[in-house]
């Protein structure tokens, strides 16, 4: 790129100035440029109703079957009431439960569970029932047309128990501004009572 | 001696107004620009100020770079190489100044309106119809100036750097007009003639053709003539510059549907796009090498003068990005990077680094002919350009990272099958150190833009009382007469000789007519296709028009930008559909007037939003968003809970609707009266959510109604009822 080039031929014309030399093209441009105009053409022959490509919705589909198949929608075991009892007494799965509560659920249901958009978690009135099952029920498949959302496909299977551990762990504490009690009364079979 | 030679003198004068608007609309463009870096990093910055909101802002910082700096630039070094290339002052000294303010003044307008929320919400043609006109006037006074230099030259033929400023003349008048066609609705509001995919597809062939032929092709003419003036250096290859020149005008306009893989445009022309895309690799890249090349030899100098380092850098920033865009068109690489701050390095790799750097090279070659002095100081210019350098490297590197890093966090599933970051949030929070990098790589280069500013208003500040205008003299064109070349045998040689070419170049008609036809012949081959296949957007029968309230949420959602940065286009890939639901069909944005895809997703996709949450969630979201989700970055918009709603002027936006081909039924007639009655219903649901208590005149209550109906009409039975549909 340094070299003087003495045998590069001036064009005899000049504009403001400025020549131009007669070089000829480089030759590894022209082959480039000739390679991308076959790869495009040979390329038109993916083109789904062109070429023999099946085209991005057939590809799709089959990414969908694949993972499908890949991961077996597991027969769901369904809520252990007693488990999920006994997980809200344990510090530790109610401390996993409440990180999830606060990436996902404080949102609505304020930090505190004392509810804000969605309804007050801590008393013992509930819309949807308030047993372990029928909470594990509303956090698993959601209530669409209340705005609660499925969170069945979002959560792992773990995180979906704690985050419904922590939930009944909330029975009877006293959040800082609680929302009218909504629903009907149902408190969770032999909740406890008080803080935890 | 030619007892025939004529005097005349160049107009310098105009080419010093256009170089101060080129700084000073620098100066503000990415002054924005770093304010909107800053409000991404730090939302509070947003200021819950309506004029001062991130959606308004950007529109203004891609306006003012691109037309206003960008815009300027290519008219500075227009006005001052044309005069020279031609031998001839421009045609009209009138004119020129018309051109001037003319474009000024638009720019002006463009500065107040973005801000108001007067927008198109297509990208780069955002400003509302009468600008749109003016736009058009101006353009067409440039080109008759322009071409009426041409028409009284004295020099016969046209160098290269004059093919370039044809080909972009004549194509972005072609582009803004057919892009921008709409039917008002109002003094500062029109809808698109387009609908959906059909709009996508043209606003995207004008998008990305304003790239080619506003920021690339202006400024390869730029470089062809200030490179070989700075370096004293012959161009290194008369036949690159034929073959890339035309290649490059025949092949860019193909490329644009690039820019909406996996989207509900058809395959075949997202394909094409992308083929043609790959094309242009090596037509973009003669530009590069016939500028790298001609340096052969001055390396040298380019060590000791500032003005060749902006120009080396800003030919390789070039090739970088012609390098990149091909790359990124091919559909599994665009898979990744759409919707991610990927293309937001790329193109600022473009804008920072080609346009930048060449506007300011050209300006420090510039400032003491024109200024007839001394620059003032070549050491600050130095500086300013290792600063900016500097600044490229931080920002494009922080923005790249930013970009993979989402893409993959979007795509990326547990074992378990799930995935990975279901949050959105989670993939915002990750980019927020590479954010707070941009911010210090821009403010870099904005101080290399301040000194920049001082240097040139120093040099200013030395000129001599009066400028000295030298008489040129030459020879006016008389008949032609062939010279007597030996002619090559054999057709093969002849054309390999480019005889034919410079031919051409001495008929400015004929080669104007050419690039003309090649231009509209491309364009055609994927307009017709995209217009006349039926099968490109199958009917849905259950999709419906908005209702006259969501009609006028809709308008709230354009006028605060929400599409800069929300997507409504969920593509056909397993991670998106985990994540929002069911792909995009074709058949469901055929009244979106204009189309709503958007381009970039810094929030999630709102395709499927409707029903996703509860009324007075929306409510709560758009009056504080991080009481609802801590850590978001969108701005805060409390004036559409007090702001009360147009109802009167609904009636006026069905009717554009329904001109447009829109089925309104019954809502042509009783448009206002079936907004208030769904903005009851819609607030006494807040209401009964413990919310506040009357919102039902407000513009929340269409911006929740908009919000709750988008993509759910794939669902709905066909016989479903909606207010504006039967």
């Amino acid at each position: 790129m340094s070299a003087p080039h003495d045998d590069d031929r001036l064009l005899d014309h000049s504009y403001d100035g400025i020549q131009e030399y007669d070089n000829p093209m480089p030759r590894w441009w022209l082959y480039i440029f000739w390679g991308t105009i076959v790869w495009g053409v040979l390329f038109w022959l993916n083109v789904p109703g062109i070429g023999v490509g099946k085209g991005r919705i057939a590809d799709y589909d089959a990414s969908v079957a694949a993972a499908a198949a890949d991961m077996p929608a597991e027969p769901s075991a369904g809520p252990d009431a007693a488990a999920l009892l006994a997980a809200s007494q344990d510090p530790t799965a109610v401390a996993a439960g409440r990180t999830v509560f606060g990436a996902y659920c404080s949102a609505c249901h304020g930090p505190d569970g004392g509810g804000v958009i969605g309804p007050n978690l801590t008393d013992a009135y509930w819309i949807h029932g308030g047993s372990p099952e029928a909470v594990y029920h509303t956090v698993n498949v959601g209530v669409l047309e209340k705005g609660m959302p499925a969170w069945g496909p979002t959560l792992k299977p773990d995180e979906v128990n704690a985050v419904v551990a922590y939930v009944i762990s909330l029975q009877g504490t006293t959040p800082a501004a609680p929302k009218a009690p909504e629903g009907t009364m149902d408190p969770p079979a032999d909740a406890p009572s008080g803080d935890s | 001696m030619n007892p025939q030679l004529e005097s005349f003198r160049y107009d310098d004068a105009i080419v010093r107004k256009f170089l101060w608007a080129t700084f000073l609309w620098g100066l503000i463009g990415m002054t924005v620009g770093l304010l909107i870096a800053l409000q991404l990093a730090m939302p509070a910055l947003n200021f819950d100020i309506a004029w001062l909101s991130f959606g308004r802002l950007r529109p203004l910082h891609t306006n003012a770079v691109i037309f206003a700096f960008a815009g300027n630039a290519f008219f500075t070094g227009a006005y001052y190489s044309s005069q020279r290339l031609l031998k001839a002052r421009m045609f009209s000294d009138l004119l020129s100044r018309v051109h001037f303010w003319g474009w000024q003044l638009i720019i002006v307008l463009a500065a107040v309106t973005l801000p108001l929320g007067f927008t198109q919400a297509k990208e780069y043609a955002e400003l509302e119809w009468p600008i749109d006109i003016l736009i058009a006037v101006v353009w067409v006074i440039f080109a008759v100036n322009f071409f009426g230099t041409i028409a009284k030259r004295r020099e016969r033929h046209l160098y290269v750097a004059l093919w370039f400023y044809i080909a972009s003349i004549v194509t972005v008048a072609i582009l803004h007009i057919f892009n921008n066609l709409s039917v008002p609705a109002g003094p500062l509001k029109s809808y698109s003639i387009y609908a959906g995919v059909q709009d996508a597809f043209m606003q995207w062939w004008y998008g990305h053709n304003a790239v080619a032929f506003f920021l690339t092709t202006p400024f390869l003419g730029l470089m062809y003539y200030f490179l070989p003036k700075a370096a004293d250096k012959p161009i290194f290859s008369y036949r690159l510059s034929i073959l890339h020149f035309w290649t490059i005008v025949f092949l860019y306009i193909w490329a644009g549907p690039h820019h909406l893989h996996y989207t509900a445009l058809p395959e075949w022309a997202s394909t094409l796009g992308m083929v043609f895309s790959v094309m242009l690799w090596m037509p973009s890249w003669g530009g590069m090498i016939n500028g790298l090349l001609t340096l052969r030899g001055a390396w040298k100098k380019v060590v000791e003068d500032p003005i060749l380092k902006f120009f080396v850098v800003a030919i390789t920033a070039y090739g970088m990005s012609t390098f990149e865009g091909p790359m990124l068109s091919v559909r599994s690489v665009n898979a990744l990077a759409h919707y991610t701050d990927w293309i937001i390095a790329h193109v600022h790799t473009g804008a920072l680094g080609w346009n930048g750097f060449l506007a300011f090279g050209m300006i420090y070659w510039l400032a003491p002919r024109l200024f007839q002095t001394r620059l003032h100081s070549m050491k600050m210019a130095e500086l300013h350009f290792w600063l900016a350098t500097f600044g490229i490297i931080l920002y494009v590197t922080a923005i790249y990272s930013a970009g993979l890093t989402q893409g993959l966090m979007w795509r990326a599933y547990d074992v378990t099958g799930r995935l990975e970051y279901p949050a959105f949030i989670e993939t915002v929070m990750r980019l927020m150190p590479m954010y707070w990098v941009r911010v210090a790589g821009g403010a870099l280069y904005l101080t290399g833009m301040v000194l920049f500013g001082y240097n040139l208003l120093k040099t200013w500040q030395t000129r001599p009382a009066t400028y000295e205008e030298p008489v040129i003299q030459a020879a006016p064109l008389g008949d032609y007469e062939e010279l007597a070349a030996p002619r090559p045998a054999g057709a093969l040689a002849r054309f390999a000789q480019a005889a034919w070419h410079r031919t051409w170049e001495r008929l400015p008609v004929t080669f104007t007519v050419m690039v003309a036809v090649a231009v509209i012949v491309a364009s055609l081959f994927e307009i017709i296709p995209t217009f006349l296949i039926k099968s490109n957007v199958p009917t849905i029968a259950s999709v419906k028009p908005y209702t006259p309230l969501e009609l006028a949420g809709r308008d709230i959602y354009i006028r605060e930008g929400c599409f800069n940065c929300h997507s409504q286009m969920i593509r056909p890939l397993r991670y998106e559909t985990d994540r929002y639901g069911e792909y995009s069909k074709p058949g469901e944005f055929v009244y979106d007037h204009p189309f709503l895809w958007g381009s970039r997703r810094i929030g999630p996709d709102l395709a499927r939003e409707g029903g996703k949450y509860p009324d007075l969630w929306h409510v709560r979201h758009m009056e504080a968003p991080r009481d609802i989700e801590a850590k978001s970055i969108m701005p805060a918009y409390p004036w559409m809970l007090t702001n009360a709603l147009d109802f009167d002027g609904i009636q006026s936006r069905v009717d554009a609707m329904v001109m447009l081909g829109v089925p309104y039924g019954p809502a042509v007639n009783d448009a206002p009266a079936m907004a208030r009655q769904q903005a009851r219903a819609i607030a006494q649901s807040i209401a009964a959510q413990g919310g506040p208590a009357d919102l039902s005149d407000k513009e929340i209550v269409a911006m929740v109604a908009y919000l709750q109906r988008l993509g759910r009409d794939l669902g709905a039975q066909p016989a479903a009822t909606t207010v504006g549909g039967q």
